[in-house]
């Protein structure tokens, strides 16, 4: 976790809106909600009559001595306690149910909005923000919606009785107890809010520094042969001692709060015996009375620590939950227009033919946000079937340009027409199933190399996804393995090496037969050994097939139907081959230039049969 | 408890917990003293409540000078108390967190000096959690639960005399469900452990899909897999929900059986106290006495048996821990009285990474000061091996032999080696830290002016200024993300800043384009004969720059000259350069094919 996730975590005033809204998410699970209220007041009711039958108790004793028959106050009070503990069975369970349920739903409706989000949406926000929103954060708005709003209604339903029933039986010692409770509450909200605010200084430091171990173990080459270990260990003793130095101030805040709690609600018990004591010998109250009154101060105490500490969370929590629903409230820049959703629902189909072979890109344009123009009166019309490789500098907006042919982005000007039609008339859903994409840093999921090739075609046999597997150059490695088509990729694929990722993406790609094949830089960290081997596979795939490649092989870029120099956002070469080296333009300098290091590399010379040893 | 328990590691796990509380042991003692005198203060608040009930029951006379004392008294013990909780609060934070900073300081140190043999097998992620999760374990064991069985322990220690003093029968029926209540704690919390566990893998689970699916998002979106996705993390979703519910009824009904114990302990003396009084065994205010007494110290005791079970998990923790402690860092001689420098010889030299094949077989060379030469061949020829071993990376066996200026490298501070050495990885690793602190790596002292000269030399101070805050940029996540070629750049100057006597560069040209190669090699040249020089490289060009070159393959050295030496040689280099002819041709002939083709259009 890193430090940004909770940064701007400064408590704000609490918008009830908000936590209305959320609270729906609550309301949903009715039942509960209601058994939740009931157990509540249940619980607040049973809390009250300890002190009531304690106080009896102490005065029958007291003014009947021997003549009282205990058995009835036995099974009265065995009676109670069990009425209190099914209601903390009852109160337990109530919240643990909305706790887990709530913060369940709350995920999963933020989980199916970034299924839908555009990716406009996701380069404004890292992967572990999002990832925060839908953990920390979520357990945290549950952790109030259950705990917090169940405590709140037993506190005040508990302050209320001791409130009510003090009053009726002594107003002037009821008053006297009362006096302590906004002090009490005054304090603990204070202090409460600096707790808070601690331990959130305690977590930064401590992301610090599980950061700096994985740095100084992943940099732990770089420190040795630069002689670091000293600096880099001076480094992290700052880090420890500012850890060090916050818990320990968050240990003391704590350390100063409860004692001085405690400590104002003894006046509040020793009030009630002194003036209490004195009322015995004035007004003949009864002892019973004292101590039920003392009983009653103390049980105030409870209460309102936890309902100031909620109050104190409910402010910090503003933060979390102003993001959540910001996430799941967000709407999706690129998504069926009203008019296409309409006729799907209708019809089941957007009305078009599933057709997908002329593509033509119309006076495009396109900028990410406000940022400067990446893309300009682009025009570009592609017959089916037709190999567009695109070249240029990194930045130049190759990417950009598949990212709007695959409408991961919309064009900000100009239209994009799939056979004719505007591409945003179409369903996304059926363009994207069209889609075959290989991206430069391909990502796996865990699970078998099986199963990630069959991720675009689930029920793939397992002849297709070996077919498939050939044609990308994978078969070879993955029969290697010891677990062939069953081994194991790891988290994000780990455990294979860069190209083995690539080639299994190519093959995952491949084996959907897709009507447009987009490959990004796709086969980059391939040796020229095994990209000679999907040389023809990849024409195989190629033909009859409209593509799009990023690619800086030559081998790839010369088999071509029509090649691409882009620049500043711009097409400033295109053609063929040959053209293109005839003009003596940039094509013809970045091939040149590129030629002779791309293609020499030693590993396939020496040895000859690209042996190596590990 | 457990028969592994009382084994003799854990008699070692006590033991290294004994010697981690060197130097905040005073403190510790000291905050177990005010907390034992803490207690006293707050128990004694029932007997001030016993001789105040009594006194207003029997309706003394002169009550007022009874009362207002006792109410001062309870305020007074309350206050006193909430003192040496502050204190003892205080003091126990600043001993387990004084502790636990030496331990990291400790683990952090170990882990910088522990050999690269050593972190090539380890896990990172694993490493990583024993340095984080498992010294918080012991954090927790030391900053909270080590107190509270203190706690609840002084409680214990002070009521059941005052009890005793009491009375006896009513001693033994106040304390009567105790055993019960800590037992049943104990052995719940020992048996839902495991559920713990698994909400805990069913979380990190949902976890992993969901990072998962948010850096693929663009596969998933390739791939129109939305929906099964949506499935896929709802599946999990629902797991964990479900799991967490099942942990929350178990504590539910943890909660309510251990509630009916206390509530009946509670009864227990309300009532049976009232039959004494009864008796005449004891007066109104004893009975009080016992109650109030009671209900200070039954909630901690009810809490005791979680504490105990808790704490069962610092022994693991522990355990984990000593055994990154345990493994010997690397050998420290001492340092030389020259420098280090002078000709590198290479004598027999065998090597194999653990069990593995050799990396390295019977390699001898030589390569005298300021010279520049090139270790060429395949990838896992053993070029970087080779020069892993210069540094002193690794510890290579006593058959073989490598000299530095006639001294055997193995005599040589490892420090003092590196010190001599520039050297950039074939895979830079940069500190999130600014650019300049990342060039000034080697050379702390330098000033600006030296950085952007080295900067300029490896063809990146261009790069550098047009960041937005210049050299002040951060670098990685919460900065600038550099390309490959960047970071190669940027490990280039700051090797060169170090104005190494060895400059080593292991592939680090790889992903930097041809024209700002050529200008590199340029700048290098124009340090020729300031470093001894040795560069690795896949590609021909890098060969360029080199006075001779050897030309590795399978761990052996197969050839060695200069370039016209190895050239007019019948071996790989010769070959190399003629296919690389070839492909010159190649190109020429399309070029030229082309220019036919375009005069013709």
């Amino acid at each position: 976790m890193n430090e940004w996730i909770d940064d701007d975590d400064d408590e704000s005033k609490v918008d009830l809106r908000l936590w209305r809204k959320l609270l729906r998410y609550t309301l949903h699970y009715r039942q509960t909600t209601i058994t939740f209220c009931l157990v509540a007041l249940g619980l607040a009711a049973t809390d009250l009559c300890f002190p009531l039958i304690t106080g009896q108790v102490v005065a029958d004793i007291e003014e009947h001595g021997t003549s009282v028959n205990l058995a009835p106050y036995g099974w009265a009070f065995a009676g109670l306690s069990v009425a209190i503990c099914s209601c903390i069975w009852g109160f337990i369970s109530c919240a643990g149910k909305i706790r887990t349920h709530v913060s369940h739903d709350i995920r999963r409706d933020a989980f199916r909005q970034l299924q839908q989000l555009s990716f406009s949406f996701y380069d404004r926000r890292p992967v572990g923000w999002l990832m925060a929103r839908l953990t920390s954060d979520c357990q945290r708005l549950a952790n109030i919606l259950a705990w917090g709003v169940m405590d709140l209604i037993w506190g005040v339903l508990l302050m209320t009785g001791i409130t009510v029933v003090m009053l009726i039986y002594n107003w002037r010692l009821a008053l006297a107890v009362l006096g302590i409770v906004p002090i009490l509450f005054f304090v603990s909200v204070w202090f409460r809010k600096r707790i808070l605010r601690a331990s959130r200084l305690v977590r930064g430091a401590n992301s610090r520094i599980t950061a700096a171990y994985n740095e100084s173990i992943s940099g732990v080459r770089t420190a040795k042969v630069f002689v670091r270990e000293q600096e880099n260990l001076q480094d992290f003793d700052r880090l420890a001692n500012e850890m060090e130095r916050y818990s320990i101030r968050n240990a003391v805040l704590s350390a100063v709060y409860l004692p001085l709690v405690l400590t104002l609600s003894s006046v509040a018990i020793a009030l009630s015996l002194a003036w209490g004591g004195y009322q015995v010998q004035l007004y003949g109250l009864a002892v019973g009375e004292v101590v039920m009154f003392m009983y009653f101060a103390q049980l105030f105490f409870q209460p309102v620590q936890d309902m100031s500490a909620w109050f104190a969370e409910l402010q910090m929590a503003q933060a979390s939950a102003e993001r959540v629903l910001s996430l799941v409230e967000a709407v999706p820049d690129v998504r069926d227009t009203p008019q296409v959703a309409r006729r799907i629902a209708e019809t089941g189909s957007d009305g078009h033919p599933d057709r997908l072979e002329r593509i033509e890109f119309r006076d495009v344009g396109f900028r990410y946000g406000t940022g400067p123009r990446i893309l300009e009166d682009f025009n570009l019309s592609v017959a089916p079937g037709q190999t567009i490789a695109l070249v240029g500098a990194t930045g130049g907006g190759k990417s950009t340009l598949v990212n709007l042919l695959c409408r991961f982005y919309e064009p900000t000007e100009g239209r994009i027409l799939i056979d004719g039609i505007d591409y945003r008339d179409r369903s996304l859903h059926w363009l994207q199933s069209s889609l075959g994409i290989v991206l430069q840093q391909p990502h796996l999921f865990s699970g078998t190399i099986g199963e990630n090739i069959r991720y675009g075609k689930p029920d793939a046999s397992q002849d297709e996804v070996e077919e498939a597997a050939r044609l990308a150059g994978a078969h070879d490695f993955i029969a290697d393995l010891d677990d062939a088509y069953d081994t194991e990729v790891g988290e994000d694929g780990n455990q294979l090496s860069l190209g083995q990722k690539q080639l299994v993406s190519f093959a995952r790609a491949v084996l959907k037969r897709p009507r447009l094949l987009v490959m990004d830089e796709a086969t980059s960290s391939i040796d020229t050994e095994t990209e000679r081997q999907i040389q023809q596979g990849l024409a195989r795939v190629l033909s009859g097939r409209t593509s799009f490649v990023i690619a800086h092989r030559l081998s790839t870029i010369r088999a071509a139907d029509l090649i691409l120099v882009i620049d500043h956002g711009r097409i400033v070469e295109q053609g063929t081959h040959q053209q293109l080296l005839a003009q003596r333009g940039r094509y013809y300098d970045l091939y040149t230039e590129q030629s002779m290091r791309d293609i020499v590399r030693t590993d396939d010379l020496i040895g000859g049969n690209g042996e190596s040893v590990a | 408890m457990n028969p592994t328990e009382s084994s003799p590691t854990s008699e070692s796990h006590r033991r290294t917990l004994w010697e981690i509380t060197r130097g905040q042991r005073v403190r510790y003692v000291a905050a177990i003293v005010v907390m034992a005198v803490g207690t006293i203060f707050l128990l004694l608040v029932p007997y001030i409540l016993k001789v105040t009930l009594d006194a207003i029951a029997e309706q003394r006379a002169g009550l007022r000078d009874v009362l207002i004392p006792a109410a001062l008294a309870i305020v007074g013990c309350h206050a006193l108390h909430g003192l040496f909780t502050y204190l003892r609060g205080r003091w126990s934070a600043q001993a387990s967190e004084g502790i636990i900073r030496q331990l990291r300081h400790e683990l952090f140190a170990h882990l910088e000096r522990l050999p690269c043999s050593y972190h090539d097998t380890a896990d990172t992620g694993d490493l990583v959690q024993r340095c984080s999760s498992d010294v918080e374990t012991l954090r927790v064991f030391l900053s909270a639960q080590i107190v509270e069985i203190a706690r609840v322990s002084l409680f214990l220690l002070v009521a059941i005399p005052i009890m005793l003093w009491q009375n006896l029968w009513m001693s033994a029926l106040s304390l009567a469900l105790f055993p019960l209540i800590i037992t049943f704690a104990l052995l719940f919390f020992r048996k839902v452990r495991s559920l713990f566990e698994k909400v805990d893998e069913a979380e990190a689970r949902m976890t992993t899909t969901l990072q998962e699916n948010l850096t693929g998002i663009r596969v998933v979106r390739a791939f129109a897999q939305q929906d099964h996705e949506t499935r896929k993390f709802g599946g999990r979703n629902d797991e964990f929900r479900d799991l967490e519910y099942r942990l929350f009824i178990s504590l539910a009904n943890y909660w309510t059986f251990s509630d009916i114990i206390v509530f009946a302990q509670i009864g227990l003396v309300l009532i049976g106290g009232a039959y004494y009084v009864q008796q005449g065994a004891i007066s109104l205010g004893t009975w009080m006495l016992f109650f109030w007494l009671l209900r200070t110290i039954i909630w901690p005791v009810r809490h005791f048996g979680r504490v105990l079970a808790d704490a069962g998990k610092a022994s693991v923790s522990i355990g984990r821990i000593r055994e990154i402690l345990a493994v010997p860092p690397e050998s420290e001689e001492p340092r030389p009285e020259q420098p280090v420098a002078g000709d590198i010889e290479v004598r027999n030299l065998t090597f194999s990474y653990g069990r593995n094949q050799p990396a390295l077989r019977d390699l001898s060379l030589t390569i005298r000061e300021g010279e520049t030469v090139a270790l060429l061949g395949p990838p896992g020829a053993g070029k970087s091996t080779l020069v892993n071993l210069l540094v002193r990376l690794y510890d290579y066996g006593d058959d073989s032999t490598i000299r530095i200026g006639g001294r055997e490298l193995k005599t040589i501070n490892r420090s003092a080696v590196r010190e001599a050495f520039g050297m950039v990885l074939q895979d830079p690793f940069l500190y999130s830290k600014t650019v300049r602190e990342n060039v000034m790596l080697g050379h702390s002292s330098a000033a600006d002016h030296e950085v952007e000269e080295s900067a300029r030399s490896a063809d990146i101070h261009d790069n550098i200024v047009e960041f937005e805050h210049g050299y002040d940029t951060m670098v990685g996540e919460r900065g600038v993300t550099l390309s490959g070629g960047q970071r190669q750049r940027l490990a280039i100057a700051r090797a060169l800043l170090k104005d190494p006597q060895f400059l080593v560069l292991d592939d680090s040209l790889s992903a930097v384009d041809t024209k700002t190669e050529a200008r590199i090699f340029e700048a290098l040249a124009r340090r020729r004969g300031r470093h001894t020089t040795i560069l690795i490289a896949h590609r021909l060009s890098s060969t360029r720059l080199a006075d001779r070159i050897f030309v590795i393959d399978h761990g052996r050295l197969i050839q060695e000259g200069t370039h016209d030496d190895l050239i007019a040689a019948d071996g790989p280099y010769a070959r190399l350069w003629a296919i690389q002819g070839r492909l010159d041709e190649e190109i020429q002939h399309d070029v030229a094919q082309s220019s036919g083709s375009g005069s013709l259009s």
